[in-house]
Parts: C-alpha cells; sequence; structure tokens
C-alpha cells in the first residue's frame, strides 16, 4: 500500500537535497566573483589602505586644531556663548574648508611620495649612464699612472683590440658556417627520408647535388650513382657523378663514365665538362 | 466517478506482457515490420537485442500471435534451462513426440532427421541470456540443420555483448536491435496506451512538461515509464479519495511525477 504521506516527505527531502548544490554552486559563484573582484582592484585597496591611516590621522589632526582655535576664541568671547547657532553654522563651515585644504595637502604629499618611489629606476639608468665614464677614467688613470709607457701600452692596446677582433670576427663566422651546415644537413636527412619512402630520383640528385656542395664527395658520387640508376637519363646527375669522381681522384673513369654518357645523349654540358677535365680545368 | 478514472488508468500501466497491450510507435513499427521480414528469409537464426525494458518479449508476443495464424511457430517465454527438457520439449511441440527418458542432443537430432519437414517451424526464445553456453551452441547447432529457424532475444549488456560475439557474430544472421523511446515517441506511447484503454482524460492531463521529466527520469524505458505511471496513478487515486483539493484534473502534477519516482526507486531521495 502507498503511504502517501511518508511519500511526502520524502520528496521534501529530496527537493532540498536536489537544491544543495545548486546552492553551493551560486554559493561559490558569488564568492569567486567577489574574491577576483578583490583581486581585480588591488591597487586601490592598497591606495585605501595606504590612504586611510593618514587621512585618519590627518583629518583627526585638522578638525581638531581647528575646533580647539575656534572653541579657544569662543570661551574668550562672551557674546559666542550667548547665540548658540551661530557658532554651530560657523562650524562646519569653517571645518570644511580646512578639511579639504589638509586633504589636497595629503594628496600632494601623497603624490609626491609616488614620484620619489619611481626615482629608483631613474637613479638604475643614470648608473647604467655612470658606467661608461666609469672605464673611460679608469683608463685615463693608469695612464696617467704609468707616464713612461704611454705609447707602448696604447699600441699593445690597439693590437689586442685587434687580435680580439679578429678572434671574435673569426669565431663568429666559424659559428655561422657550423649552423648553415647543420641546417642542410638536416635538409638532406629529411630529404634522404623522404626519397627512402618515395624513391623520386630528383630527390636522391638534390642530395647529391647537397653533397657536392659540401665537399662530401663519396656521398655525392653514391647519390649520383643510386639517381643514375633509377633514371640514365638525367643530365645533371652524369655531370654531379663525374665532377665527384675527379674530386675523388678518378680522372679517368670520369672521362670513361662522360664519353659513355655523351655516346648515348650527345649531351653538350657533359662534353664542355669533359674539355675542362682533359684541359685541366676543372680539377 | 473520478477515481475510477486515476484506477483505469493506473490499470493501463500493469507490466503484463500482452499482445493486445502493443502501442504502434512510427518507429517500433518500421522495427516490427523488418522483424516480419526477416522471418520470411531463409535465415537460421534471428536475434533481437536491447536493454531491459525495451519491449524485446512483447516483440516477441505479438510476433508469435500474429504469425501463429500462418505458419507453426512456438514461442518460449520462460527458459527451459535444462538441456534434455529442452529437447523433450521441442520434440513434443514440433514432431508430437513424447519422450519420458533422458533425451539428449544427439537423440534429439536423430529425431529431427527422421522427419521431413515441409515447413520450417520458428520457435521463439525469450530470455535467451539465460541460456547457458554450451545450450546456446546447441541451438546454433540445430538452426544450422536448417530444419529449425529460431528466433531469440537477449539483453544487451556487457556480458550479454560477448555472449553475442563469441557464439552468433561471425554467423549469417539477422540482427534487430530495440531502443528506448525517444521524448517524442514516450508522449505518443502514454497517451496511446491511456486512449486505448478509453482513459481520454488522464491522456489529456500530460503536458510536454511533464512528458520531459518522465523521460528524464525513465531514460524513454517502457517498462520504468509503466511503472512510473502506474505509480503516478495510485498516488492520484489516494489523493482523489483522501485530499482531492491538492490535485489538478487539468494537469499533471510534476510533484507526484517525482513522488512515484521516488516510490518506484527511479529518483533517489
Amino acid at each position: 500500500m502507498l503511504n502517501v504521506i511518508e511519500l511526502e516527505n520524502r520528496w521534501k527531502t529530496y527537493k532540498i537535497k536536489s537544491f544543495i548544490p545548486h546552492a553551493i554552486i551560486t554559493a561559490s559563484v558569488l564568492l569567486i566573483t567577489a574574491i577576483s573582484y578583490s583581486f581585480l582592484q588591488p591597487k586601490e585597496e592598497t591606495v585605501v589602505a595606504d590612504q586611510p591611516p593618514s587621512e585618519q590621522t590627518a583629518l583627526s589632526k585638522t578638525i581638531k586644531a581647528p575646533v580647539q582655535t575656534q572653541s579657544e576664541p569662543k570661551v574668550e568671547t562672551p557674546a559666542v556663548h550667548e547665540v548658540k547657532e551661530v557658532p554651530v553654522v560657523i562650524q562646519p563651515l569653517k571645518q570644511d574648508t580646512p578639511v579639504q585644504y589638509t586633504l589636497q595637502e595629503n594628496k600632494k604629499d601623497i603624490y609626491t611620495e609616488e614620484k620619489i618611489k619611481l626615482t629608483p629606476s631613474l637613479s638604475f639608468i643614470n648608473e647604467m649612464n655612470s658606467n661608461i665614464p666609469y672605464y673611460q677614467s679608469s683608463e685615463t688613470s693608469q695612464e696617467k699612472s704609468d707616464d713612461q709607457n704611454v705609447y707602448q701600452s696604447q699600441k699593445q692596446e690597439l693590437e689586442d683590440e685587434a687580435v680580439q677582433e679578429k678572434s671574435i670576427e673569426q669565431v663568429q663566422e666559424v659559428k655561422a658556417v657550423k649552423i648553415e651546415r647543420k641546417n642542410t644537413q638536416d635538409d638532406i636527412l629529411q630529404v634522404i627520408e623522404r626519397f627512402k619512402k618515395s624513391n623520386d630520383p630528383a630527390l636522391s640528385l638534390f642530395v647529391a647535388k647537397k653533397y657536392y656542395e659540401l665537399g662530401d664527395y663519396h656521398k655525392s658520387y653514391n647519390y649520383a650513382l643510386i639517381t643514375n640508376e633509377l633514371n640514365n637519363n638525367i643530365e645533371a646527375s652524369w655531370i654531379i657523378f663525374a665532377k665527384s669522381l675527379v674530386k675523388l681522384n678518378e680522372k679517368e673513369m670520369a672521362l670513361k663514365t662522360l664519353r659513355q654518357y655523351i655516346e648515348h645523349s650527345g649531351s653538350n654540358q657533359a662534353k664542355l665538362l669533359l674539355d675542362e677535365i682533359r684541359n685541366g680545368k676543372f680539377k | 466517478m473520478k477515481s475510477n478514472i486515476f484506477l483505469n488508468s493506473k490499470d493501463v500501466f500493469l507490466d503484463v506482457v500482452n499482445h493486445k497491450d502493443y502501442v504502434q510507435l512510427d518507429r517500433v513499427s518500421t522495427i516490427y515490420q523488418s522483424l516480419k521480414d526477416s522471418v520470411k528469409k531463409p535465415l537460421k537464426m534471428i536475434l533481437l537485442y536491447g536493454r531491459p525494458g525495451t519491449g524485446k518479449s512483447m516483440f516477441l508476443t505479438k510476433l508469435y500471435n500474429d504469425l501463429s495464424s500462418l505458419q507453426k511457430v512456438y514461442l518460449y517465454q520462460t527458459p527451459i534451462l535444462d538441456e534434455s527438457e529442452f529437447y523433450k520439449k521441442l520434440a513434443q511441440d514440433l514432431f508430437q513426440e513424447e519422450h519420458t527418458n533422458e533425451l539428449n542432443f544427439t537423440q534429439f537430432m536423430a529425431i529431427l532427421n527422421q522427419h521431413v519437414i515441409d515447413e520450417i517451424p520458428l520457435v521463439l526464445l525469450d530470455e535467451a541470456q539465460l541460456y547457458s553456453n554450451p545450450l546456446m551452441e546447441k541451438i546454433r547447432l540445430l538452426s544450422d540443420t536448417r530444419k529449425i529457424k529460431f528466433v531469440i532475444t537477449l539483453h544487451k549488456t556487457e556480458k550479454e555483448d560477448l555472449i553475442a560475439k563469441e557464439h552468433f557474430q561471425t554467423r549469417i544472421w539477422e540482427s534487430i536491435e530495440l531502443e528506448n523511446a525517444s521524448n517524442a515517441e514516450l508522449k505518443i506511447y502514454i497517451q496511446k496506451k491511456l486512449m486505448k484503454a478509453n482513459c481520454f482524460d488522464s491522456a489529456n492531463m500530460f503536458q510536454n512538461k511533464n512528458i520531459n521529466l518522465i523521460y528524464k527520469i525513465t531514460n524513454g524505458n517502457y517498462r520504468d515509464t509503466n511503472k512510473l505511471l502506474y505509480t503516478l496513478f495510485d498516488i492520484y487515486a489516494w489523493y482523489e479519495q483522501n485530499n482531492p483539493s491538492k490535485i489538478s484534473l487539468n494537469q499533471v502534477s510534476n510533484k507526484i511525477i517525482e513522488m512515484s519516482a521516488i516510490h518506484t526507486g527511479l529518483l533517489d531521495a
């Protein structure tokens, strides 16, 4: 049998339970927004946190001061005691003006303090600038101390500087070459990988040319040979092949290969290279 | 008189497998037609699978009632788990042979081969996931003889998926999946079911927001929906009798839907 009353109670608890996550979510969202809002305005808070004590103290001081100054004459002058409303009206007016004035003064103080806080960065720049004349002054002091060997030391310094500049240039040049080699070698390796996948003679020819440019004639010979095996009608490949042979001190082999290729194709470039090798123009 | 409406509506959602209670929905009708077409094809076995409460048993009962006048069809709603009893039941139904002694697979195969079969009988096995793996394997071998055609229903759970994979996935056969109702289908299902029983007033009480809530609770499962609505009308009948001012007759209260869900265990309170 149904116990509807108990079921209603269970439904109420279910509803409460189902509202709990919503309540938690809304509360957490509110909390997060409050925290994020407080984090988003940290400067204002710090300023407010800094200002109130100074302002409050300033205010308290300034308020106290006119009150005292005003109250003193009030005590002294009996006419003021008779009319009570008059000083009450005057007091706020008199209080306002000094308060505003002091606030402005305080603000000015704060701004001047902030400006002072900014000065370290300027001094840092000044220090940076001051470094250059420091070395110059040290050099001059050295020169002054060594009066006798002025010319010799100057010459030596000039020579040292020249040597250093040269060495730096050389190092830079070497580094630059290395970087280029790495890049080209990486490129070559990538092309080799592509070639292994595709067996495209255009890729192996590219590798052969690159290796020839880099002076690795063994590899350029190998890749030119592979290219010729894949396609024996590529003129550039035969030329790189012959050139690599010459570079590997296989002049006769190169001549023989070129002759055979010229017979087969009648290539003008191959003929030119053959003549250059014969004449000794290409070594 | 009013409480009679709720009591009648309550009875509509009794969890009973009766082909007369079958509600025609577009998608379900299409699936049922494809099942009927599959039965006509020279397939050895047909698998009907889906999660519990998606209407597999109803499909099988409907199929049995629709085909029983046209061909030899046998429905085993309760699984016969003992192997010998299973063969004995088959021998009795298919060949009107009564066997008092134990009957094993080889003996049944011999009986099967003795008979010349003009029309392939259709055997409908409900809750086939309860059959043991060796028996399922033998059912498959029986279907391979093409002298008996089986339609089996399986629960679609991880375990049953495995069974389906191991035993049947490589076989050539039809598999039909039954799914839960969609939101729109659920509305049609509830209203059609109520209107079929002439409960027009209670059918009109269901608004879209009520259906949405019911769908959210039951996920469109027919059995869960039946359970939920049975309890819902039970609660309505109680209010009608004890505190009629608390209920509206124009619209179903979401509160009472939730109360029904709590009572049936569909909502955790």
